[in-house]
Parts: structure tokens; C-alpha cells; sequence
């Protein structure tokens, strides 16, 4: 039974008439594909996942064929049976089975024994360190945010994008008008206040007008403004997508395990998964931002961490093996990291949960990511303070993916130079057949149009 | 937009392109020039200072732009005692701007800022508002002065020599980066230098230190390198103050300054060959008399042609303090622009590395220009002190947030509701600004926006288009953004009602619901089950209703409506909003 309001939404509310031109005005889409053409630099993209609160390494990789591990787990442990197995030694979370697909498909690498020296066990002080790239808290600058001075952007593309609703995270913060943040749906749009209509239409029509040659300045200005309102059409477009509010379900929501429906009423955008599709949707777009950062709230697992845990992991994969399929064509040009802040004690507390850690794994994914386990996993029997010990600064994974992937000089964003990991392998083809696991290939677009009531 | 005479490079001997331009019938001393003049030597000009140097004539104005105000030593020694105490670099920032403004010497904090770009020193690894503000002090002490004492003060400023890790510059174990960059960026340019040179100057550097508070500079003999050292093809027991004068001594010196001061004073297109010899000729026989150089590029006949007007990309400062002045009646609380200025792109005492911000073009992407943009908005608008500009996300808001419903779509086809433009504040309001001149009607304010904003009118498509837009009424908002692409209804049970949706293109059209399922759109009547039922189908080309019969209270059609009366309150309304669609024109990028 359709009940009235579902009436009025389907009919009234979906038609395209009422959303803002979902077509972007002709001179507005000529100017912006001459742009396309024109140059065509370096689009490669990195999206960082942070995973706040410090997740446990030792539950999402887990030494299941290691003795110490699970006397120091005895509730927490995940036993051969459960976990997804990477090699003799070790294995993924059951609840990750989109990742042991991307890693069957060597389109996944898993570093382990991440950490830096001295590791700080409070979660600001740590995540500072993890976003200025710098133990000793020289720098005032993200790392994210010194990358985009010595990066190229196709058009008028913003080099970096924070989808999210906190304040700019220190890794983007100190690139002042390199990033922005698509914090709510009026966060990044032309401000008119009053009468907004026709002077959207008056500033446009002022723009359109173009005179003068190609290789004046002005004209260059023109054709910038234009790209910058396409970009804000392609944004609103792209939010209208995925959002999810005509209670269909968004692709990217479309997933088998690990499904809320609460991510789709109206605040899909709100979820891991929602991000990263909206994300994907803007890749899609050719937006030509190159570095896009979201975060996975809740790793501070101090008490019950199994279910929690579990549920953050179960989303994580999802997600992450959800987005990597909505690229499609764009997939070869996207690399996504996750990290955290800390990894957590390897003996678990009388709450069936764990507390700080240090040293601990991450995951690096994309079709050009040289798939496979990066390093040994940390000894459990060779422990600091009850925690692992790192063997891999975090800064030499960073550099890989500046000098291998971004194309933008490690040395002076990171003020040092750090060994590379082989983490990137450009000249990999596409993915292998996905796996059993996998859901299915989700094809990526807008959603067909619900048909037009209004009719001649 | 109209551009001062052409004058081709390739054919004329720069010796003429540099002598001093001087006003004929028929290239007079006009707004279009003067305006021009300010733009480049001054943060723009408020329209008295235009007015002043029109009567003051072209001479007199360039020499007082380069001498400053009478009173611009007095000011400058009452900003330098204020600016010695902010800890927050927030205030910093807006003390400097308020310099800018009110310093009575725009061009010198002009130079000043050319300078602070060139000795890019950050307050993000400084971390000291009084060595930021004392380099600050020195780069404008030099800024229009000469150029050795000054790269002789920079090498031993306490700020930078922080910023380029001085300290770890000792006898046995040298670090290169002042060596380098003081060669690289401030000096000579990539490619007029060897990696030995850079090796030996850092040898010559070592034991220029600051103190351990890093208050102050330090000579510290124990940590030099006494031996001999080869720099740039001289050889001798060279320290820190041969490194500079030896640099200043090389050919590539006054060239690369030449090069750097002609793209921030005259045009971002590099000058041929030629020009840029002579330009460095200057530069050399004068020693580096920086003032002297400046009048010569800013009073020449290149600086008054083609060649250079509107010939560079305005700087974020440029554009915001610009704006401010130009439209602006009263004086603006200046502390409101730092927040603009970083989505922009410039923050000043943190460039975003010792390579000074990536000018030009690069300061234009869609995040920037955006911020531009919307920046006019809050200047066009008065609203400038109010907190909209300052807002940034809201902690704790959801990030798809349901919309309300949207206002332009009401039931019974009652004309929406305009929502009232913001009150301008009193002393921020452009209105007055524009009306200064009392115009009388709507080609007259046109005119008077392209003045104030161009020191010219505004090419006749604009302005045309400009003035459509000033006859018109108000109409809707642009809707909120809302999820899936649609807007809701809300309340949902608007069945049975009819009425006329007005969209965001212009168009509108009738409906009704009712209570069987059917519904009436555009005068034909479809089932629901057709519209629900079945396969998504092609959507048909928009439909447009000729003739909405409108409200019984509507204004007349098109044409027939009376001039606007250009006094009224509303009118004043519809002319901030023009002023802010005639700053978005890409010229106003342009300085």
C-alpha cells in the first residue's frame, strides 16, 4: 500500500524537475570538458581511512598459530577456525571477508608492525604524531597538508576534501585553501543570501560571456570560475546520489553483511560506507581532487571489544571492498590506506577488552597495490611495556605512497628521507575474478531516473 | 574591458619601455590609470584616494605613493610599539593588515608583503609571534631600501634562522638548508649555483646561530669552520656576511630580483630578454636601490600599457583588503579577514613553505575562487562582521541533515514568500558607497558599480545584463539541498490539494492530487498506477506552461512594469546583490 506521502515523494518529490538542474547548464559542461582535455597531469588518487580510538592490530590480523597470543587473549583470541587465513601464522578478523578477497586478489597489502619509536599512548597526542608525520612534533602542518603544494590538480580541482563533520583533521590542517570540508550539504556552495535564484543565474550568465582570446588571463579566470561552479554542481549532484533520502537503497549501501538499515534512512551519508560511495561518486565525477580523508569512529575498545570490534571491522570491509568495486574505470587511479592511532596491549584487561598499545598493522588497498603481507608480524614474545614492537616507521609507508603512487617528492614533505615499501606496482593490470566472497559487482552511476510525471 | 594602450615587447627598445610615462590627450591621468596605479602599488583605493590623485595629478601621486602619507613615520612607530605585544598569531595577522590599511605607506607594506613572500618564514615551525613580528619589522625597514643590509639582516634573523635550522649548522658536520636557500630562493635562482657552492657557503655559515631562547642572533666562534672555502668561483676563509656579499656581487643576483619584482609589479608574463637585462642593469649600478627600482617600473610607460594592466592574478590580501576599501564606508574591523584570507589561500606569517606561496594562476582553484566569491557576498551584502564568514562546520551536526521542506513550493499556488535579504550593518553597507554620486537611475548605478569596482564601466553585455537584473523583483531562494536528489513534502498529507510548483529554473506548473489516485500535472490527468507501477521510463523533455495564470497580486507582466524606483529600500537591496554578481566578473580576479 502506498501510503500518501509516499505518493507525493514518488511522484512530485523524485521528479527531476524539483531537484536543482540535475544537467549541468550547457556552456557550463563545454567549458568544463575543454578543461578536461586540456591537461591531463598526474590524477592518481589516496584516500585515508582513519580508524579512531585505536584499533586492535592483533584482532584484525591475528597470530591464531601463535601460543602466546592466545594465552594473552584467552576471551578475545580468534582461534585457526576463525580467522581468515593470510599464511601459517597469521589471519584477517572473520568479519573481514571483502578484504580476504582483495587480498586474495593481491589488490590488498597488509603492513604489519607499523609504529614509531617511543610511542605516545595518549590518542591526541598520537594521532598528532600520525598526521604531522612527526615523532618529534616539529612540524605544525598535516602531512596531507604538505603534500598539496607539490601536487598537480587537473582544473580547478581542490587537491584535498575532508568528508566528515568534526574540525579538519591536523593531517589536512595548514593547506589553506588546498582542502576543503564537505562537512554538512551547504558546507561548500555559493553563498547567496536572499533572492538566490536569479543571482545564481545573473552570475552565471556574467560568466558565460565569453570574449577575448584563449591565452588571455582573463579568459583563463573565466574558464576557472566556470570549472568552480561545475565542481559545485558535481558535488551537489553527487551528495543528491548517495544520499539515500528517497528510501532507495544506494549502491554503496547495497551490501550483504554488516547491513544497518539506518544507513539508509536519510543518513547514509553518515556511515563509513556512505562516505567512501560518495567518494567513489566524486572520483567518478572527474571532481580531480587527489586526496580525500574519512574517518571510522569507535576502535577504543576498552571493555566487550567483540562484538564492537567486530561490527567496526565487518563495516571496514564492507566499505572498503564496496568502494574499490564502484570505481570501475576509475579503479586503476585510486589507492586507499587506513591507519590508527595506536594498536592496542597485547594482554587483554579484566573487561574482556584491551587497552593503548603501540605498534600495530594497516591496510593499503587499490588495483595497483602490490598485494600481499609487508613485513613479519611483530614477535609476541619480544614485548615493550607489555606492547609490540614496531619494525616499520609509519613515515616509510607514507613515503611510498607520496613518491610511488601521488608522484609528489617524500624528502620535502616528510623532511627526511625514509626507505620505501613495496606497496605500489604501477604497471599491475586490473583485478583479478572476484572472489566467491565478494559481493556483487555493484555497476557504477546514477541510479535510473524514477519516471517523470509531468508530461506533455 | 577596455586595456590600456598595447605595446609590444618584441619591438620596442626597452630603454623606451622603461622611460617615465607622462600624461598626453590621449593617454590622460584618468580613473582607469589611477585606479590601476593603486591596485599595484597600494591595496586598491578607497574612491577619495581616486578622487585626491586625480586633482593631485600623476607625479605628485607617485611620489607620495612612494614617500608614503607626511604622517606615515609617526604611524608606523605607533603600529611597530602595538605590535610587539600579541602572542596569538591571529592578532598578528590582523595588526599587519591593519598596517596595510592604516600605516599611511601602502606601498612599502606592499613590498612588505613581496618581501615576507620572498623570505617565506612560517609562525607553523617558528612558533613565536615576536620573532615573527620582528622579521616582519625588519622586511619593512628594508622593504623599500637597499638590497645587501637587508639579505645581510635576514641571514642573521632570529626567525629564520629557526625556520632554516641554523643551529644545526656546525664546523664538522654542516646543514645546508639556510646555504641552500639563501642561493636558491633569495639570492640567484636554481641553476646559477653548484651543490660545492651550496656545501662551502654552509661552511661559511656555520656558528651563525640564535641564543637558546631563540630570542636573538648569536656569533658563535667555537662552532665556525675558519678554513677556506670556494664559493661561486672566490676563494678565502669565507663566513656568513661573505656569503652575501659574494652573492650580491654575482650577475644572476639583480636579474632574479629584477625577474621576481617585475612579476609582482608590472605582469606575471616574464619580460623578454632584452628587458630583463636593462631591468638588472638598474638594479647592479644603482646597488641595489630597491625604492629607485620600484619608481622606475611603477612610473614607466610599459606600467601604463597593455603590457600591464591587468596582467597579474590578485593576491587573496590584494582582493580582500581591495574589496574592503573600495566599497566600503565605513573602517572595517580588519580582524574579520584572516578566517577569508586562509580559504582563500593566504595566510600571512605561514606561507606554506620556503618556496612562499605558488602565485599566479595557482592561487585559482574551485575551493579558492569559491571563497572569493563568497567573500564579495559578505562584503556586497554589509554583513562583514557578522558571523556567516566566519562560520565553519558545525561540530556535531549530522553530515546529511534532513532538510526542511522546501519554501519555494507552497500549497494553493500562493506566490512564494521572498525571505527578506540580511540587514547590512550601518557602516559596512555598499549602498552608501554607491550612492555617493547620487545616481538617478539604473544605467546610472551600473555605471557607478563598474567605476568603483574597475575605475571603468563594465563591458556593455554586463552592464545590460546587470541592469536586467536591477528591474526586476526579488524572487525565490535557491532551495536546501536535500537527500536522493528530491525535496520532500511536509507535511505529508497535502493530497487533495492543488497548486502551482515553481522550480529553480524559472518554470512552474500546476497540479493537483486527488483523492483516487489520480493526478492532474500540466492539465493532463495520469493514474498513479501508471506513474508508480512498472519500469522506470524515459523522462520525457521538460514541459513548460505557457500561461500560469498569476496571483491576483502579482506585479504586472514583463515590460509594462514602471522603472524601479532606485531610492527604495528594496531597490537598495537588489543593488548589493548586483554589486556582488559585478565582483565575480573573472576581471576581478585580476589586478
Amino acid at each position: 500500500m502506498t501510503t500518501r506521502r509516499d505518493f507525493l515523494t514518488r511522484t512530485l518529490g523524485a521528479s527531476s524537475l524539483l531537484a536543482v538542474g540535475p544537467a549541468v547548464p550547457d556552456f557550463l559542461a563545454s567549458a568544463a570538458r575543454a578543461a578536461d582535455q586540456a591537461d591531463k597531469p598526474k590524477d592518481t588518487v589516496l584516500v585515508v581511512v582513519e580508524l579512531t580510538g585505536g584499533n586492535d592490530g592483533l584482532n584484525t590480523v591475528a597470530p591464531y598459530a601463535d601460543d602466546l597470543y592466545h594465552k594473552a587473549r584467552p576471551t578475545l583470541g580468534l582461534t585457526k577456525k576463525e580467522a581468515l587465513r593470510l599464511d601459517d601464522y597469521c589471519g584477517l578478523h572473520p568479519r573481514m571477508g571483502d578484504l580476504k578477497r582483495l587480498f586474495d586478489e593481491k589488490r590488498l597489502a597488509v603492513v604489519q608492525g607499523v609504529g614509531y619509536p617511543n610511542p605516545d599512548r595518549s590518542h591526541f597526542e598520537s594521532m598528532d604524531i600520525w598526521q604531522q608525520a612527526d615523532p618529534r612534533r616539529g612540524q605544525a602542518s598535516g602531512w596531507l597538508a604538505r603534500t598539496v603544494p607539490g601536487m598537480t590538480v587537473k582544473g580547478a580541482g581542490v587537491p584535498g576534501m575532508y568528508l566528515g563533520t568534526d574540525r579538519l583533521p591536523v593531517a589536512m590542517q595548514g593547506a589553506d585553501g588546498g582542502v576543503i570540508s564537505l562537512a554538512d550539504r551547504s558546507s561548500f556552495k555559493l553563498q547567496l543570501s536572499g533572492n538566490g535564484v536569479a543571482r545564481k543565474k545573473l552570475v552565471e550568465d556574467l560568466n558565460a560571456d565569453a570574449g577575448g582570446p584563449a591565452a588571455d588571463l582573463a579568459a583563463f579566470v573565466r574558464r576557472r570560475q566556470l570549472e568552480t561552479y561545475t565542481s559545485l554542481q558535481k558535488i551537489e549532484e553527487a551528495l543528491a546520489e548517495a544520499g539515500g533520502g528517497d528510501g532507495r537503497v544506494p549502491p554503496e549501501l547495497n551490501v550483504t553483511r554488516g547491513f544497518r538499515p539506518d544507513d539508509v534512512r536519510g543518513d547514509g551519508l553518515n556511515s563509513l560506507g556512505g562516505r567512501l560511495g560518495l567518494i567513489a561518486r566524486l572520483i567518478g565525477k572527474g571532481l580531480g581532487t587527489r586526496l580525500y580523508y574519512v574517518q571510522h569512529d569507535g576502535f577504543d575498545t576498552h571493555s566487550g571489544q567483540a562484538k564492537t570490534h567486530g561490527d567496526l571491522l565487518g563495516q571496514l570491509s564492507n566499505a572498503v571492498g564496496n568502494f574499490l568495486g564502484m570505481l570501475g574505470e576509475h579503479a586503476d587511479r585510486v589507492v586507499l590506506m587506513t591507519y590508527s592511532e595506536f594498536g592496542r596491549r597485547v594482554k587483554e584487561n579484566g573487561s574482556r577488552g584491551t587497552d593503548h598499545g603501540a605498534g600495530s598493522c594497516l591496510f593499503v588497498a587499490g588495483n595497483k597495490v602490490a598485494g600481499g603481507l609487508v613485513g613479519k608480524h611483530p614477535s609476541l614474545a619480544d614485548l615493550t611495556d607489555g606492547d609490540l614492537r614496531h619494525h616499520t616507521d609509519f613515515r616509510r609507508v607514507y613515503a611510498t605512497l607520496l613518491d610511488d603512487w601521488l608522484g609528489v617528492e617524500s624528502r620535502g614533505v616528510l623532511g627526511d628521507r625514509f626507505e620505501k615499501l613495496p606497496l605500489i606496482d604501477a604497471t599491475k593490470k586490473g583485478p583479478a575474478n572476484p572472489g566467491p566472497l565478494g559481493p556483487q559487482p555493484v555497476p557504477f552511476g546514477p541510479r535510473p531516473a524514477a519516471p517523470d510525471p509531468i508530461v506533455k | 574591458m577596455a586595456a590600456l594602450p598595447a605595446l609590444d615587447l618584441q619591438k620596442t627598445d626597452p630603454l623606451d619601455a622603461l622611460k617615465p610615462w607622462a600624461p598626453t590627450a590621449a593617454e590622460p591621468w584618468d580613473r582607469v590609470r589611477a585606479t590601476h596605479l593603486f591596485r599595484r602599488a597600494a591595496f586598491g583605493a578607497t574612491p577619495a584616494e581616486i578622487d585626491r590623485a586625480l586633482a593631485d595629478g600623476f607625479p605628485k601621486t607617485l611620489d607620495r605613493l612612494l614617500a608614503g602619507e607626511p604622517d606615515a613615520a609617526d604611524r608606523t612607530e605607533v603600529l611597530t610599539e602595538a605590535g610587539k605585544f600579541y602572542t596569538d598569531p591571529a592578532n598578528l595577522r590582523a595588526w599587519w593588515l591593519y598596517a596595510m590599511v592604516e600605516g599611511g605607506h601602502p606601498l612599502r607594506e606592499k613590498l612588505t608583503l613581496f618581501w615576507h613572500n620572498h623570505f617565506a618564514t612560517s609562525h607553523a615551525k617558528v612558533r613565536s609571534t615576536a620573532r615573527m613580528f620582528e622579521q616582519n619589522v625588519t622586511l619593512r625597514k628594508h622593504a623599500l631600501g637597499r638590497f645587501r643590509p637587508f639579505l645581510l639582516d635576514m641571514s642573521k634573523d632570529t626567525a629564520m634562522l629557526v625556520w632554516l635550522d641554523s643551529n644545526r649548522n656546525v664546523k664538522g658536520a654542516p646543514n645546508e638548508n639556510y646555504a641552500r636557500e639563501v642561493m636558491e630562493l633569495f639570492s640567484l635562482g636554481v641553476g646559477n649555483y653548484t651543490e660545492q657552492d651550496v656545501r662551502e657557503a654552509a661552511r661559511a655559515f656555520t656558528g651563525w646561530h640564535h641564543d637558546a631562547e631563540a630570542k636573538t642572533f648569536e656569533n658563535n666562534p667555537a662552532l665556525h669552520d675558519p678554513g677556506e672555502k670556494t664559493i661561486l668561483k672566490q676563494t678565502g676563509r669565507w663566513a656568513g656576511a661573505d656569503v652575501v656579499r659574494i652573492c650580491c656581487d654575482h650577475d644572476a643576483c639583480p636579474r632574479f630580483l629584477a625577474g621576481k619584482l617585475y612579476a609582482f609589479l608590472v605582469s606575471e608574463t616574464p619580460p623578454p630578454e632584452r628587458l630583463l637585462a636593462a631591468l638588472a642593469a638598474q638594479l647592479r649600478k644603482t646597488d641595489y636601490d630597491l625604492a629607485g627600482f620600484v619608481r622606475t617600473l611603477l612610473g614607466s610607460r610599459l606600467f601604463f600599457s597593455g603590457q600591464a594592466y591587468r596582467k597579474r592574478v590578485k593576491w587573496p590580501v590584494e582582493y580582500a583588503v581591495g574589496a574592503v576599501r573600495a566599497v566600503t564606508p565605513g573602517r572595517v574591523a580588519l580582524s574579520d579577514l584572516p578566517d577569508p584570507l586562509a580559504r582563500m589561500g593566504q595566510v600571512l606569517f605561514a606561507p606554506p613553505n620556503v618556496k612562499g606561496w605558488r602565485t599566479g594562476t595557482d592561487w585559482l582553484n574551485s575551493a579558492t575562487l569559491l571563497a572569493r566569491n563568497n567573500f564579495a557576498e559578505t562584503v556586497a551584502l554589509g554583513q562583514l562582521s557578522r558571523d556567516p564568514v566566519r562560520r565553519g562546520p558545525v561540530r556535531g551536526v549530522e553530515f546529511a541533515r534532513p532538510v526542511p521542506p522546501p519554501a519555494f513550493l507552497t500549497p494553493n499556488g500562493a506566490a512564494p514568500q521572498a525571505p527578506a535579504p540580511p540587514v547590512p550593518l550601518d557602516d559596512h553597507d555598499p549602498v552608501s558607497v554607491v550612492y555617493a554620486t547620487k545616481p538617478k537611475d539604473v544605467p546610472a548605478v551600473v555605471r557607478r558599480i563598474g567605476e568603483l569596482l574597475y575605475g571603468e564601466p563594465l563591458p556593455a553585455k554586463a552592464a545590460a545584463r546587470l541592469e536586467a537584473f536591477l528591474k526586476e523583483p526579488p524572487g525565490p531562494d535557491l532551495p536546501p539541498r536535500a537527500p536522493g536528489g528530491a525535496y520532500r513534502l511536509d507535511p505529508p498529507d497535502h493530497v487533495g490539494l492543488e497548486g502551482v510548483a515553481r522550480f529553480t529554473d524559472g518554470a512552474s506548473n500546476t497540479y493537483r492530487l486527488n483523492e483516487d489516485g489520480t493526478v492532474v500535472l500540466g492539465g493532463r490527468k495520469s493514474s498513479t498506477a501508471e506513474l508508480l507501477g512498472g519500469e522506470p521510463v524515459a523522462v520525457a523533455p521538460r514541459p513548460r506552461v505557457a500561461a500560469v495564470q498569476p496571483p491576483a497580486d502579482a506585479p504586472p507582466p514583463r515590460g509594462v512594469r514602471p522603472p524601479p524606483d532606485v531610492n527604495s529600500a528594496e531597490f537598495k537591496a537588489r543593488v548589493r546583490e548586483a554589486l556582488h554578481a559585478a565582483m565575480c566578473l573573472p576581471e576581478y580576479q585580476l589586478n
